[in-house]
């Protein structure tokens, strides 16, 4: 249909325009017709995109996804379906089920029949299932179309001012002045405009007539913010690009080093401590528990450096960062992050120091230190030479009765050492050595020694023993591993977009919501004075200000009468 | 723990307390007193509507006195648990309506913001004031950032829910008799009964407390706050008399109360999680002793609370209140946004390794922000301006305290220890 947008003030307006772009006069037939009522001012009255005539089907979309309306709608489904995943926990939340039968089983015997309905509806995936991903995603459109659809014919409304306004357009303001003004009406704009000044209002005078404007910047501020949250929204949908995430928990007891698999790094602990909370500092209401005052874990990080892909060869590592890693403070290097996640109180030898003795006579000959782990195959103590011919790090007995190691964790570690050197003979002597002094260990060791001995193995004149176990109440030629930290180690190459997607956001919610744009529009027909002013936000100090500045140029009038008390049409 | 600024910091807050209960008083003489003959009003509201203001300033800097000799007595900030959260917010609800007063200089704003804080803090007197060390998660700068700019977000919105509220009472129209006027009448009254249920909470759990009532049971509960935790036998200990026992559960024993020597309900067995027969019997006592409350002001005032109330706000337009509370919402929306959804990602990121992971804390966070994105959407609108943009300004502030203590007391998370 063919319409005329002519204003007549001699302006072409596109179709859809509420407002004449130049004048402000009003050019739909509801406002025409209507002359008492106030102004529609949202976008200046500007035709959008979306308000084209005869919409094909991309238009369509384009206005489906345009309304804030329909923005709204979805921001409360969002926020209903949000509510809904926090009923009951998500499957997220449980460590130890990965099956569904599982899940299924947990919500059942749980929660019963709710709990049924709530699996089976897939609640307990919220965050996770399509339609709550279709709706962010869709927030994200509406984002992206409501922003441009608005925000450039805003930005030509606002560009394009004609100072000498449409009187309608004048007087159907939120706040309006009308009266009688004797004298030179230019003399009274410059001091009225003198006035507005001093309140860091930008003048602009023409013929008459006066357009007083001050923060325009902060029409930008939702654009601003919406332009951050899609940023925002763009990096959470680049965190499921495989290479930008990784996300994983490594065990390691202390004194352990491992690779961070997929990686070229390796961890170390080097050291696990737990402080507990002292009886003196609990409240009272917690005596008799144990508070966690601090748990961390002194860990160095190193990259392979050489021979790393050579599974013969012990790779070469170069130590690039160490730091004590507790919860609240993470080891971070080149965006790889290993955080404190959790310990276990659990035992595990780690290397122990023993004597090789004389055992009639008792005389040392010296010391050597078996570590549990790829523990060495020869060491040197006085005039002997050690060679290490078996390695049981979980001793027992198959069915047969010969030995074999159960697993391979350090739990009742036995070391089969053949002793040559010095005055032994040729062929050497074969000692069988439990650093663990329990019973069990002690009869299996005096069992294998003598049965060696029988074999002519030995001769059974060498002792092998930890010498002073306990100094001062404390253990002593031994080395073991009290605690088993876990780590998070994380790689999220998606971060640096989040942050800066909130702080885009964050700007431009501030530039929106802690300033707001004021307009004052003034004309002069002969001594009759109109005026109108036009806030996004705020009109109460609009209207302060309005009154404040025309005290100043000689009308008194409480800022209260400014407000134009007709309904919004 | 046990020092002198501790000591100190606890008489702080009962003087913060009192000052503020003054206040209050002195706002209800501002507003009441108007009428009262041989005065002229305007003098009167300025006068007593300044002594008012001035009272409740005292009591906000016993209040910081109280804030902040906690903090050195403990030696972190006094934000760590319920009792300290909630002492908090109602600091940071008088900070928002000091700012909001210098804005508008309303002095009518001030009778329904004080009563507002004074009901927040003796909310959080109901919980264990122990000052408990810092237990490793919470050791961090962030506590401090996070939990402040969070609470003086939601502040601002209790303002904004101040305001609102009286903006209903003042555009409930008692000449129109037709079903919307009523409706809104009586969902206006609906939201006093609800705040005299919150007063009949505190009321209940401090009578009973000072009568140092007991009742004992034992049930199978899990063992821990974890969702998957295995059950055992535990004892149940309530201080309100038993309407509705522990499902499932024996009697230990029972302080006779009005003759009643055993539970007279069993609570539901589809009422899941730990403690759940003791909040259901907690929230039942809280509707009875509001309702009686109701009842007793009913019967005081001999019509509904809404249009006792509205004959002292005429001298307000609605279409002020409104602006008061926009107003006051949208500046809470940017600080709530950094400190509950920006610093809380930037300290979970630090912490957890992650910076979102839908625990049900931060879903609800996350909810209150949409809600209150709809709000400041909807008010471009036509239609959503008037007593439904009040409406809406009232639930924001009901999912503001879901998030904050609905959460903690009926869904387990990651923010369980801020619990109880």
């Amino acid at each position: 249909m063919f319409q005329n947008t002519k204003c007549e003030c001699g302006h072409q307006n596109p179709p859809g325009t509420v407002l004449c772009e130049s004048c402000g006069k009003p050019q739909t037939e509801e406002l025409m017709a209507n002359p008492e009522a106030l102004l529609e001012m949202r976008y200046d009255g500007v035709a959008r995109r979306s308000q084209k005539a005869d919409p094909q089907l991309i238009d369509k979309v384009w206005n489906f996804f345009s309304s804030v309306k329909i923005a709204v709608y979805m921001i409360v489904l969002t926020l209903i379906g949000a509510s809904l995943g926090t009923i009951y926990p998500q499957e997220g939340t449980f460590i130890n089920l990965t099956e569904r039968e599982e899940f299924a089983a947990y919500y059942r015997e749980t929660y019963g029949t709710s709990g049924v309905v709530y699996h089976a509806l897939g609640l307990s995936r919220t965050y996770e299932s399509w339609w709550f991903i279709t709706l962010l995603v869709m927030i994200g459109a509406s984002l992206v179309i409501c922003s441009l659809d608005r925000v450039l014919p805003l930005y030509r409304a606002l560009a394009k001012r004609q100072v000498r306004k449409h009187p309608q357009f004048i007087s159907r303001q939120q706040a309006v002045y009308a009266g009688r003004v004797d004298g030179d009406p230019d003399e009274w704009i410059a001091k009225f405009g003198s006035a507005l000044k001093r309140k860091r209002y930008r003048i602009h005078v023409e013929d008459g007539a006066l357009l007083a404007e001050k923060n325009r910047f902060s029409r930008w501020g939702p654009y601003i913010n919406h332009i951050g949250l899609i940023i925002f929204l763009l990096a959470v949908l680049g965190r499921t690009i495989p290479a930008w995430h990784m996300d994983q928990y490594l065990a390691l007891y202390e004194g352990e080093t491992r690779q961070i698999p997929g990686t070229n790094y390796y961890v170390t602990s080097d050291d696990f401590t737990v402080d507990y909370y002292g009886e003196d500092e609990l409240a009272p209401n917690q005596k008799n528990m144990r508070v966690v005052k601090l748990y961390e874990t002194k860990a160095r990080l190193f990259e392979c450096v050489d021979k790393c892909d050579d599974p013969s060869a012990e790779p070469v590592l170069g130590q690039v960062k160490e730091h004590a890693i507790r919860v609240n403070s993470p080891l971070a290097y080149k965006g790889l992050k290993l955080y404190q996640n959790s310990f276990m109180e659990r035992v595990r030898l780690l290397s122990v120091k023993p004597t090789l003795a004389d055992a009639v006579s008792g005389e040392a000959f010296g010391d050597f230190e078996l570590r549990m782990d790829e523990p060495a195959l020869e060491y040197e103590v006085g005039p002997y030479r050690l060679r290490l011919v078996d390695f049981y790090p979980d001793f027992g007995l198959d069915s047969q009765s010969r030995p074999m190691t159960k697993t391979r964790e350090p739990n009742n570690p036995a070391f089969v050492l053949r002793i040559s050197g010095g005055d032994v003979p040729e062929a050497g002597e074969l000692y069988i050595y439990f650093p663990l002094p329990n019973e069990r260990s002690r009869y299996y060791e005096s069992t294998f020694n003598e049965s060696f001995r029988q074999r002519g193995d030995n001769s059974g004149r060498f002792e092998i023993r930890v010498d002073n176990p306990v100094v001062d109440g404390k253990m002593n030629n031994v080395k073991y591993s009290e605690y088993t930290t876990y780590l998070n180690i994380r790689v999220d190459r998606a971060m640096p977009y989040i942050w800066v997607g909130a702080a885009i956001s964050m700007l431009g919610l501030v530039m929106g919501f802690y300033w707001q744009h004021r307009r004052i529009w003034l004309r002069f027909d002969g001594s009759a004075l109109s005026l109108g002013a036009h806030t996004n936000k705020n009109g109460y100090g609009l209207r302060a200000e309005l009154a404040w500045a025309l005290g100043r140029a000689g009308i008194e009038t409480p800022p209260k009468s400014l407000e134009n008390r007709r309904s919004i049409s | 723990m046990n020092n002198g600024w501790l000591d100190f910091s606890d008489g702080a807050f009962i003087a913060a307390f009192a000052l503020y209960c003054v206040s209050f008083f002195a706002y209800a003489v501002a507003v009441a007193g108007k009428r009262w003959s041989n005065r002229k009003p305007g003098e009167h509201l300025e006068r007593w509507g300044r002594i008012a203001f001035v009272v409740a300033v005292t009591g906000w800097l016993a209040h910081l006195a109280f804030f902040f000799t906690r903090w050195i007595g403990q030696g972190h900030i006094p934000t760590s648990n319920m009792y300290e959260f909630m002492t908090f917010l109602g600091m940071a609800i008088m900070l928002a309506f000091i700012v909001v007063y210098f804005i508008y200089r309303n002095k009518l704003l001030g009778a329904f913001a004080l009563p507002l804080i004074i009901i927040m803090i003796a909310f959080a007197s109901v919980f264990p004031h122990e000052s408990q060390p810092l237990i490793p998660a919470l050791n961090s700068v962030w506590l401090k950032i996070h939990v402040t700019t969070a609470a003086l977000g939601e502040a601002f919105f209790a303002v904004g829910f101040a305001a609102a509220l009286m903006q209903l009472i003042r555009s409930a129209d008692f000449t129109r008799t037709d079903k919307r006027a009523k409706r809104a009448h009586r969902w206006t009254e609906f939201s006093l009964v609800v705040i005299l249920i919150i007063v009949g909470f505190i009321v209940a759990v401090f009578a009973f407390r000072a009568a140092d009532y007991k009742a004992e049971f034992t049930e199978m509960a899990p063992i821990s706050a974890e969702a998957d935790a295995p059950e055992q036998l535990k004892q149940v200990i309530y201080h309100l008399p038993p309407i509705f026992q522990p499902h499932d559960s024996d009697t230990i024993s029972v302080q006779p109360f009005l003759g009643m020597d055993k539970a007279l309900f069993e609570a539901p067995g589809w009422m899941e999680g730990v403690n759940a027969g003791k909040k259901l019997n907690t929230v039942v006592w809280s509707i009875i002793t509001g309702l009686i409350l109701y009842g007793l002001l009913r019967l005081l005032v001999r019509k509904s609370l809404t249009a006792f109330l509205h004959p002292y706000l005429t001298d307000i337009d609605a279409a002020d209140l409104e602006e008061i509370s926009y107003r006051s919402i949208a500046i809470g929306f940017p600080v709530y946004t950094l400190g509950a959804l920006v610093f809380a990602m930037i300290w979970a990121e630090i912490a957890w390794s992650r910076f979102w992971g839908w625990d049900p804390k931060e879903v609800w966070a996350l909810i209150t922000f949409l809600f209150y994105s709809a709000y400041l959407h909807l008010r471009l609108s036509r239609g959503w301006q008037g007593t439904r943009s009040a409406w809406l300004a009232v639930i924001g502030f009901l999912v503001v305290m879901f998030t904050l203590i609905g959460v903690n007391l009926v869904i387990s998370g990651l923010h369980s220890y801020a619990g109880v």
